[in-house]
């Protein structure tokens, strides 16, 4: 490993060594018995389960690990990544979607329960290239600084005026407030979801 | 030259509402695994053994690294902070990291996380409270303008207070985390951080790698804050995995975590006297300030950097003090000192005027700063007066009683109106950035700079835009990458004003290039068409921005990723944005609660670069201004140590229904002297005096004077 | 979070049959909101889980008989807007709709709130998982090891019916609404069905804080039956937070009025927010009888509803606090009596 001694600059340890190399095992430097590093994977990890969802339309059959969340299926098993994580517990509303139509959390929804339903995220909201009537309205109002709630907040609002909850501003403020915005964003997402509730569709 | 700037909309807009924008933890690389901390559970101590079985046992676990998978602390370099500590047996804070699982999903690397239990060694005693016994004042030099013990002797009207301000942590609802991706003896690093040369230079020395190694990469960040400003401890956990096993790692720290691991505003402490001359002035400030303090921590407690520039009163004694206890490191978050001191000290300017029986805004309107009286220079510009002014009317003023507990509504609500001003300092960095325009159309932009939501690829858009005849919507603007150009910490409000002078410079020198390729020949079109008709692909130029006072020392300084800042004390003038905040509370008869109806905040931040996504500045400042005043405290119990209530449902940040109208206004006039777009900083002054203006409100409302934040329920039952 | 098993049964009959043959370990889970989120913070543990939501039928909201009638997996946002919660009983609706966020509303049911959980910090943030890392002694959590709140930071501790082993306060808001109007839930175990009174299926923390309910091992609540009173219509549940929405309550009451003119004939009142069970708070109550409604009574009420309370070192605002919010909830609802 003379690369690796120069790429340091330091003396190599038996741990320091272990730097960037691809296969550990392959190196001789591991044995498999080693306490700290487990054999390549070889069977499936927690109990699985098979689901049948569809997200955004399309029929996704996938398997999961029973623990997984609604979220963590969506971000890292369908790499659809704008639902996003915030807090994990129900605290913060970045990462609502729809479930048959009804706004949800979906970190603290098991992903096993989305078995047969359909899953609406932020990717799916657009037609094409032409943005929904909402997502149109937080450009129009500067709804949203970093953007990080932002789907979370869309999807909330796209519910929130099909619910029938956009019927006054402070009516939008409380069925809003289940979706934090650290940037401070609220004005306009208040005037983006009148916009939208003003021309009756969402 | 330098114009008001049209009202465009935010250059990024169309992506975040998409859900298209790529943040920390989006980035999609194969072969992911994922990473879980296991935090200490004591407040200080060693740890006396740890074992990995449990966790390994678990399906899926691949690795646990543990502080014998790291290299010791690289040498002290010069100039750079040392990078955060990796994994180490002596435990600094509770929920300090103590070994990293890797497995093959996110279930498994919890799980396993979840499985290690080490046993500690507790140190026989831990201080948790500045005011428990362990704690070490350390003072720090004063700031000092005239004689202010004189002064403060001839003063005829005084008054003294002490004002507190509580611990309390960023929440930005992007988590902190990593992904590293080791390959081919390449390092990248996906990371939201407002300061991807600090990360790189952090990473790079505690792996020991070279410069040409290391790539961080922070497109979009969920809100910073300051809380992403240095180096996360995280960071070297993650990519020494990722060497380690040869696959790309990712971390995503959970929220209770990131309490105690981030950095946050340290609980600070604020003794004022003022004193005013028979005509009813101001003419002398006596300020002692401390602040919590960890152990080895760098966060400077400079409180008195924006208050000697509201008034221009010339005599001013400042000290200030860090109180050592075992906690993390605190940190800048918005606003880090401005905010705290112009609550503590624009409170007690409210209290004088009430002293002195005059309007807390005519007051204000008597002392006009024209100088710095701190460094003896003049203010490149202060419209502070023309804030209050603007405000006043506004806000509608003229019909407020003077005397507190005199509004009142049918229901028996209290109504209170308040006032307060808010300075930041103004600083700024180089910037090295490559314009090219292309001929297929598109634009490529590349600099120094972070988005976290103040929109600064919006400020950087309205001046090429406007400048270069360019297709607006096939402009990239590359920007948060240690690949595209040297990155510099993108906080302390210096972004815009580090990055559209550079933009100007960039375009002038582009259509200047242009001209010359041309030579004379008229060709129609824009600038794409201009370069497709001449049969060039593309036109690229490179500038190399200084800031005022600054030149290639400050350029090497950039380059290495080192901090090269200039500001707010220039060598021949000081420069300080400023707001004023009009506020009214309604603060129920029975139970109490205390709301925020309507804000009217006026600005003046030099020229408005971007004017849609500064008043959502504005309007976000404010809201920070309401939180800290009404809700936000990180609690400590002292037998425990760490953090309390350290999730989004006890630490109560603003939800919508907080919030009532928010008129923002500016000046809008250009600094003459800072830049060639007379650009100052905006994000942090727009918090700046909130929280002042609403303790001022509530005392107007019930005559009650709150001078611990946050003012809750029971402060006023 | 350890793994566990999962079925999704489609009848109650078949649940609590799941429930049986699973044996230690089994829990019964419905819209998740809570058991889930506390197994991420490796506070619940079960091995294998029973997924109710599956279940046809038992989300039904019967409002046109002699009883309001709620099945157990009607979703909290879908009785908030019911028709007839909506106009003869706001209590409910508001104890409903102030509680969390639409979202969660959407996903958690009627019958799974009443099991909630407190939001004790020291139970909540000190299992030592990797959410938080904090570990605090907590005799609901690890029965035997002590109370941290108890000379803790205990601002949103409770004030009523605490004891020397645990002063959690119980979190919900649905479950005091249902006591002031004298509810009773119909559960379903191994053994046959029965129905409890809502105040008898919570327990007061005494020496064992860890037992919460009075549920029996594989018991389900499978609905939630509310006498009708004509109280309904002059209702209110007033909920204080520490801030306006989207935040658990610092103090709460559920009131309801039958009145003769200005006079009260029978004042139904509940607390929340201040109380370790759903408080029933029937001195108050007697002592509004036969009296006009004036702020001097209301408030008078409110005092006699905390006269047993007993505050720790910071949440003592909340006997004050809880007054007042009484107070002004007899307001409210009287004023709907009115209108």
């Amino acid at each position: 490993m003379p690369d690796m001694e120069h790429l340091l600059g330091v003396p190599l340890t038996r741990r320091t060594a272990l730097g960037g190399t691809a296969a550990l095992t392959a190196s001789g430097l591991i044995s498999e018995s080693d306490p700290a590093v487990a054999a390549p994977l070889r069977k499936p990890v927690g109990t699985r389960l098979a689901i049948r969802t569809t997200v955004n339309g399309k029929a996704v059959p996938v398997e999961i690990d029973v623990r997984t969340s609604l979220l963590d299926l969506l971000r890292e098993q369908l790499h659809l990544t704008g639902a996003k994580k915030g807090c994990d517990h129900g605290q913060c509303g970045a990462c609502t979607v729809h479930v048959d139509g009804q706004r949800v959390a979906s970190c603290l929804t098991l992903a096993a329960k989305v078995d047969g339903r359909a899953v609406t995220t932020i990717e799916g909201l657009a037609d094409g290239e032409t943005l929904h009537p909402m997502q149109q309205a937080f450009i129009d109002h500067d709804a949203l600084q970093c953007g990080y709630c932002t789907p979370g907040q869309i999807m909330a609002a796209v519910a929130c005026v099909r619910e029938g909850n956009a019927t006054s501003k402070d009516r939008i403020r409380e069925y809003m407030s289940g979706n934090i915005c650290r940037c401070g964003a609220y004005v306009g997402i208040v005037a983006a979801i009148e916009q939208v509730a003003g021309r009756g569709k969402a | 030259m330098t114009a008001p700037f049209p009202n465009r909309p935010r250059a990024d807009a169309r992506e975040k509402v998409m859900g298209a924008a790529r943040y920390g933890a989006d980035h999609q690389v194969a072969g992911l695994l994922y990473a879980m901390q296991v935090p200490a559970t004591i407040a200080k101590g060693r740890i006396a053994s740890l074992s990995v079985n449990a966790a390994m046992q678990v399906p899926g676990v691949i690795r646990v690294l543990t502080s014998t998978d790291f290299l010791p602390p690289p040498p002290a370099a010069p100039g750079a902070p040392p990078p955060p500590a990796t994994l180490t047996t002596d435990i600094a804070y509770r929920g300090q990291p103590v070994a990293l699982v890797v497995a093959e999903t996110l279930e498994a690397a919890i799980e396993g996380a979840e499985a290690i239990r080490p046993t500690y060694t507790v140190a026989p005693a831990f201080t948790s409270l500045i005011e428990q016994p362990g704690m070490v004042r350390e003072a720090v030099k004063s700031v000092t303008a005239g004689d202010a013990t004189r002064a403060m002797a001839r003063a005829v009207t005084r008054h003294k207070a002490d004002y507190v301000s509580p611990p309390q942590h960023h929440n930005p609802i992007e988590m902190l985390s990593t992904t590293a991706v080791w390959e081919n003896g390449q390092l990248t690093i996906f990371e939201s951080t407002q300061s991807s040369s600090n990360t790189k230079g952090a990473v790079m020395r505690s792996m020991r790698l070279t410069p040409e190694q290391v790539t961080v990469k922070s497109p979009q960040i969920g809100g910073g804050f300051g809380q992403r400003g240095g180096a996360q401890r995280q960071t070297a956990l993650v990519a020494r995995a990722a060497m380690l096993l040869g696959r790309p790692v990712k971390l995503v720290l959970p929220r209770g975590q990131i309490f105690h691991n981030a950095t946050f505003r340290p609980k600070n402490r604020h003794r004022i006297e003022i004193g005013a001359d028979a005509s009813g002035k101001m003419i002398a400030v006596r300020y002692d300030a401390d602040q919590q303090q960890s152990r080895e921590g760098q966060f400077p407690p400079d409180y008195h950097e924006s208050v000697p520039m509201l008034y221009g009163i010339e005599n001013y004694h400042g000290t200030a003090a860090n109180l050592r206890i075992d906690t993390q490191a605190p940190g800048y978050m918005r606003s880090p000192t401005p905010h705290p001191s112009c609550f503590a000290f624009e409170s007690a300017v409210d209290e004088l005027a009430l002293k002195l029986g005059v309007d807390p805004v005519a007051f204000r309107l008597r002392h006009r700063a024209t100088t710095d009286p701190i460094h003896g220079h003049k203010l490149s510009s202060c419209y502070l007066s023309e804030c209050l002014t603007e405000g006043a009317r506004r806000f509608g003023w003229e019909r407020r009683s003077l005397q507190p507990g005199s509004m009142t509504l049918p229901d028996g609500t209290q109504v209170g109106w308040g006032v307060a001003s808010g300075a930041y300092p103004g600083s700024a960095h180089p910037n090295i950035v490559t314009l090219r325009v292309n001929a297929d159309g598109t634009t490529r932009f590349a600099a120094a700079g972070h988005e976290m939501g103040q929109g600064i690829r919006s400020t950087i858009e309205q001046v090429l835009v406007r400048e270069l005849a360019i297709d607006p919507l096939k402009l990239e603007i590359a920007i948060g990458d240690t690949s595209v150009a040297p990155q510099h910490t993108t906080a302390g409000s210096w972004g815009t004003a580090s990055v559209v002078p550079a933009a100007a410079e960039a375009a002038a020198n582009l259509n200047a290039a242009m001209a010359e390729l041309l030579a004379g020949r008229q060709v129609a079109g824009n600038l794409h068409r201009q370069l497709a008709t001449v049969r060039r692909p593309s036109l690229q130029v490179k500038v190399e921005h200084v800031a005022v006072d600054q030149g290639p020392k400050d350029l090497a300084t950039l380059r290495k990723g080192g901090m090269a800042l200039v500001g707010p004390d220039y060598s021949t003038f000081t420069t300080y944005s400023y707001i004023a905040h009009f506020v009214e509370v309604h603060v129920e008869p029975g139970t109490r609660r205390v709301r925020v109806p309507r804000v009217v905040s006026i600005a003046d931040c030099g020229r408005v670069i971007s004017p849609r996504t500064a008043e959502s500045q504005v309007r976000g400042g404010v809201i920070w201004g309401i939180g800290a005043a009404l809700r936000e405290a990180t609690e400590v119990d002292p037998r425990y140590g760490g953090w309390l209530n350290n999730d989004l449902a006890d630490y109560v940040v603003p939800v919508n229904a907080d919030i009532g109208s928010i008129d923002v206004g500016f000046i809008d006039r250009p600094d003459p002297l800072i830049n060639a777009l007379g650009a100052k900083g905006l994000g942090e002054v727009a918090m700046t005096g909130c929280a002042g203006a609403i303790a001022n409100a509530i005392h107007h409302a019930t005559g009650k004077r709150l001078r611990e934040m946050p003012f809750r329920i029971e402060d006023l039952l | 979070m350890r793994p566990f098993t999962y079925a999704r049964p489609k009848s109650a009959v078949a649940a609590v049959r799941a429930f049986t043959a699973a044996g230690a370990g089994a829990r019964y889970i419905a819209g998740g909101t809570s058991l889930y989120d506390l197994m991420k913070l490796d506070i619940e543990k079960p091995q294998h889980l029973i997924d109710v939501t599956a279940i046809r039928g038992l989300d039904a909201i019967e409002t046109g008989g002699e009883r309001l009638r709620f099945e157990a997996l009607a979703p909290m946002s879908a009785v908030a807007t019911d028709k007839v919660v909506l106009s003869d009983y706001p209590v409910l609706a508001e104890a409903l709709w102030k509680a969390a966020s639409q979202q969660l509303r959407n996903m958690a049911t009627v019958g799974g709130n009443l099991l909630q959980r407190t939001r004790c910090l020291y139970f909540r943030n000190g299992a030592g998982g990797t959410s938080v890392g904090n570990t605090y002694p907590c005799n609901k959590r690890e029965p035997g090891s002590g109370c941290a709140a108890i000379g803790g930071l205990d601002r949103g501790q409770a004030v009523l019916g605490q004891s020397s082993s645990c002063t959690a306060v119980s979190p919900g808001d649905w479950p005091v609404a249902l006591v002031a109007l004298d509810a009773y839930v119909e559960v379903l175990g191994a053994s046959g069905s029965r129905a409890i009174p809502i105040a008898e299926l919570y327990r007061l923390p005494g020496s064992t804080p860890n037992l919460e309910f009075t549920l029996q091992p594989g018991e389900m609540i499978t609905a939630i039956v509310v006498p009708k009173t004509k109280a309904g219509r002059h209702s209110t549940y007033h909920k204080i937070r520490d801030r306006e929405s989207y935040a658990f309550a610092l103090a709460s009451a559920a009131v309801a009025l039958e009145m003769d003119g200005d006079t009260v004939t029978r004042a139904r009142i509940a607390l929340g927010g201040v109380a370790t069970k759903p408080w029933r708070a029937t001195t108050a109550e007697a002592l509004l009888a036969g009296k006009p409604l004036t702020p001097a009574t209301a408030l008078a009420a409110g005092h006699a509803a905390f006269a047993d309370a007993k505050a720790g070192k910071q949440n003592g605002f909340k006997i004050d606090l809880g007054a007042r919010t009484v107070a002004d909830a007899l307001t409210i609802a009287a004023a709907r009596n009115r209108s």
